[in-house]
């Protein structure tokens, strides 16, 4: 396994009222190319903030420190039609995640060419890539190219689909669209795409489905017109934040099983986000528990749940409310 | 005190807040400044500004101090302004509130009612009003009001239906209060906010519409107004423009200054609601 | 006697020009200190059978018998009065409060409507009630917006729980706090049905939190009863199609197959 992302003493601080709140404490991990991983929390773990930041989709005023390299192969010039690929071999680059100011020492020792340094421009909260060691003969420092693109390179899937689908563009063009940024291709071709899309989300009708409007679809089936869009322009990695949180049940399991077949048909990596252990459990290989901002333990699914090595992803295991749990109304009664 | 910080961040609204300072210093300081009748003779007629030191801006036709006569219709617009604007914006949130929270028939005739005043042209009701009723400065701002309060009241009612759907008002029920208390008490405080951003714009439009007022010769004849003064300098608009140019600077001065501040402090609320 | 009889409630409304009945010829009951939970997919009509016990909305048909009187006849100052007896906790804790209200408002409110209390014995009371859940009595003075998620449902449980209700409906009430305080406000509400009997008509779209604390389970498709009974048993071995693909599609703590 080669990561296809490691990130590096992540700190990111929100300014509330002229107050610092740390969102995240100094984060170390990868994420293994072609891995499921999740990262689990309750409110305030920070976790959401964990994914807003690989995706870079941070706002600007936000101050950020550490690093995200990435190893993600240089993207495709868009008319080529080479599969996207996550072999790390054709060319590893890395973005990075400058601190406001000053300029991290560690960013002056490994940029080689002064001139790279002067692209990078160390915006407060920007994202910025260049070529790294022995690339960088073989290869001009081209930074804009090497940078992950959201849309292009990773997908992200938000809670809300209401709030993340345009209510007035019918559904059809809006992954359209997606493909037209991304892909060198005419709108006809880009339909066809975004038909075969609804198809593989498995929206039921795709045709009419393709000239609905977001408020003509159920709250499960706006999710899979989401999902849909996500994967347009096939990214390497797939982000889901609190995807399920606002459906039910059922809806739930068939939106689950959706994005494990996805992932596995394309072979994208998958970074979940939410705060159910349970759900995570049945989407991810690997769990990462956050609390407070820290990284509290990282672990395969398994170990995780059968043998957690802190407290804290005890407590959660035990909030689980399981259909074979000891139902409260019987441990209260014994103690009485 | 919290949104001072954001108010001042645009130099357009502290130049507006400048400017209302100001405007609300002239009207203050305007009887310990000018403590007698500002409408008594002071010199001879007609003298132009700057060439008599106690009469820097100079008299008008019957000889009339300009300077003491602008400090005192600072009193007046302002006074209107202020008057009129918040009588606009009671009437306005309250006939919206009722409306939206009621629904039904009585959404219907207070809508219908509303209809029927923003049909009339505002500144003919006022008009109208005012020649009727005879003119005094409780009847001047009545009908500034009268004509001003149906914008804040179609407002007040799109944002009260959208509250009326939300939880905390079938909480609100839940718990038994009252329909009046729920409308009045948990509805109205939470659909100010856009209303309220009315009030610039409605306070700049009273003052223009009190000086218009003035300027025909309806406004209150025992005080001084910007309106009557440039009316009066009109005879003499050729020979002495001064007496018009003044009056409308100051007049032209607060309208933007109410405006720009105004602005400012809508920018700074729109900016604290994004920001939480 | 059953505290709250509800017979042959419908409730329609129009989607895009066609009558869809959200509730259909429904009938149940709550005896006094159980909890019944609804559950159902979205859409099923759990949320209207709420607002409808609450008597936010008004039923098309049906009867509905609370504490062993007709409450769709009552109007005006008597159903309002009558509302103390029957209470509401709400899923999103913020939204269910004004958002300029403090803890004390909040509180107060149902002391003062219902004549529970005198002007000055009320603060007094509203730091008992904020006791009785769970929390500091100096929570008072703070405004809704500043206290957390489960805090805010601890006050909406004390808001429930002021005019001593015998019934509260819980519509989603656990589902948007996260684990740790899901189980403390189970165990609270738990707690407060065995010293006050209260009933409870719980609402919820997950079946783990419904068999951990409610004694008879309602479930529902399309407005109509799809099966009821025991809740652990109808968990069990469901009989319905709902009622499998519920069952199925419950999140379980068990290792991930690829």
């Amino acid at each position: 396994m080669t990561a296809l992302l490691s990130i590096r003493d992540l700190k990111v601080a929100y300014r509330r009222d002229g107050v610092a709140v740390q969102a995240l404490k100094g984060v170390g991990l990868d994420v293994e190319a072609g891995e499921r991983l999740a990262f689990i929390g309750e409110s305030g773990s920070g976790k959401s903030t964990l994914a807003l930041a690989v995706a870079g989709l941070l706002a600007k005023t936000v101050e950020i420190g550490g690093t995200i390299d990435w190893s993600i192969a240089k993207s495709q010039p868009s008319h080529s039609f080479a599969p996207p690929s996550v072999l790390p071999d054709i060319s590893p680059t890395r973005g990075e995640i400058e601190p406001s100011s000053p300029p991290s020492p560690i960013s002056n020792v490994a940029g080689g060419d002064p001139t790279a340094e002067l692209l990078i421009s160390p915006q407060l909260g920007e994202m910025s890539g260049r070529t790294e060691g022995g690339a960088v003969e073989r290869q001009p420092s081209r930074p804009r190219d090497t940078i992950p693109r959201l849309g292009r390179d990773i997908g992200f899937v938000f809670q809300d689909p209401s709030s993340s689908l345009d209510p007035v563009m019918q559904v059809g063009k809006q992954i359209a669209e997606v493909i037209r940024t991304h892909l060198d291709v005419s709108w006809k071709d880009a339909y066809t795409r975004a038909k075969t899309l609804l198809e593989r989300v498995r929206l039921p009708d795709p045709d009419s489905a393709l000239h609905a409007y977001p408020h003509q679809l159920s709250g499960g089936q706006k999710q899979r017109v989401a999902i849909a869009a996500a994967i347009a322009a096939a990214p390497k990695l797939l982000i889901a934040d609190e995807a399920t949180s606002a459906l039910d049940t059922i809806v739930q399991a068939e939106i689950v099983a959706l994005i494990r077949r996805l992932v596995a048909e394309d072979g994208m990596t998958l970074i979940v986000i939410s705060h159910d252990i349970a759900l995570a459990a049945t989407l991810a290989d690997r769990i990462a528990v956050l609390r407070h901002g820290e990284l509290l333990e990282l672990g395969e699914n398994q170990q995780i749940i059968e043998a957690p090595r802190h407290a804290y992803t005890r407590s959660l295991l035990d909030a689980h409310l399981g259909l074979d749990a000891k139902p409260m109304l019987d441990r209260q009664g014994a103690s009485e | 005190m919290k949104r001072l910080p954001h108010l001042f961040r645009s130099p357009e609204a502290i130049a507006g807040a400048l400017i209302l300072a100001l405007l609300a210093a002239m009207a203050l300081a305007a009887p310990l400044l000018f403590p007698g009748d500002p409408q008594a003779i002071a010199g001879p007629a007609l003298l132009p500004p700057f060439q008599d030191w106690s009469l820097p801006l100079g008299t008008d036709r019957l000889g009339r101090d300009v300077l003491a006569e602008l400090f005192h219709g600072a009193r007046t617009s302002l006074a209107v302004g202020l008057a009129a604007a918040a009588a606009a914006l009671l009437i306005g949130a309250l006939v919206g509130t009722l409306a939206g929270f009621a629904g039904g028939l009585v959404d219907e005739v207070l809508m219908r009612i509303t209809d029927a005043f923003q049909t009339v042209p505002s500144f003919l009701l006022a008009l109208a009003f005012v020649s009727i009723v005879g003119p005094s400065l409780g009847v001047v701002v009545a009908a500034i009001a009268l004509s001003a309060w149906t914008g804040p009241a179609r407002v007040a009612r799109a944002e009260v239906l959208s509250i009326r759907e939300r939880d905390y008002v079938a909480g609100a029920r839940v718990i038994g209060m009252h329909p009046l208390e729920i409308a009045f008490r948990e509805v109205l405080p939470n659909a100010l906010p856009p209303v309220l951003a009315l009030s610039s714009v409605i306070v700049a439009a009273a003052i223009l519409t009190e000086a218009a007022l003035s300027f025909l010769g309806l406004g209150d004849p025992n005080r001084v107004t910007w309106g009557g003064m440039i009316a009066e300098g009109r005879t003499v608009l050729r020979t002495a423009p001064f007496l018009s140019i003044v009056p409308g600077v100051a007049l032209v001065l607060t309208v933007l200054g109410v405006y720009l501040a105004g602005e400012g402090v809508v920018e700074s609320t729109a900016m604290r609601r994004s920001l939480s | 006697m059953s505290l709250l009889t509800v017979s042959n409630l419908a409730k329609r409304y129009d989607s895009g020009g066609k009558p869809f009945a959200a509730v259909d010829d429904l009938s149940f009951e709550i005896n006094p200190a159980e909890t019944l939970a609804l559950a159902g997919p979205s859409g099923s009509g759990k949320s209207t059978i709420a607002r409808l016990v609450l008597r936010l909305i008004q039923p098309d048909a049906g009867r509905i018998d609370f504490e062993g009187s007709d409450f769709l006849a009552l109007t005006g100052a008597a159903l309002r009065a009558r509302r103390a007896r029957l209470q509401m906790v709400f899923q999103d804790p913020l939204a269910a409060f004004n958002p300029r209200a403090t803890v004390a408002r909040v509180l107060d409110d149902p002391l003062r409507i219902h004549g529970i209390a005198s002007r000055a014995e009320r603060p007094r009371r509203v730091a008992a009630l904020l006791e009785r859940v769970g929390l500091n009595a100096g929570l008072a003075a703070r405004a809704i917006h500043e206290i957390s998620g489960g805090q805010r449902q601890r006050v909406a449980i004390a808001r429930a729980i002021a005019t001593k209700p015998s019934l509260i409906v819980l519509d989603e009430a656990v589902s948007a706090l996260d684990v740790s305080v899901r189980g403390q406000i189970l165990e609270l509400l738990i707690d407060l049905q065995r010293q006050e009997r209260i009933a409870y008509l719980f609402i919820s779209h997950d079946l783990g939190v419904i068999r951990a604390v409610a004694h008879r389970v309602v479930l529902l498709d399309a407005g109509r009863i799809a099966e009821s009974g025991d809740a652990r048993a109808v968990i069990a071995n469901p009989q319905s199609a709902i009622g499998k693909a519920l069952v199925a599609a419950a999140p379980r703590l068990t290792r991930n197959r690829p």
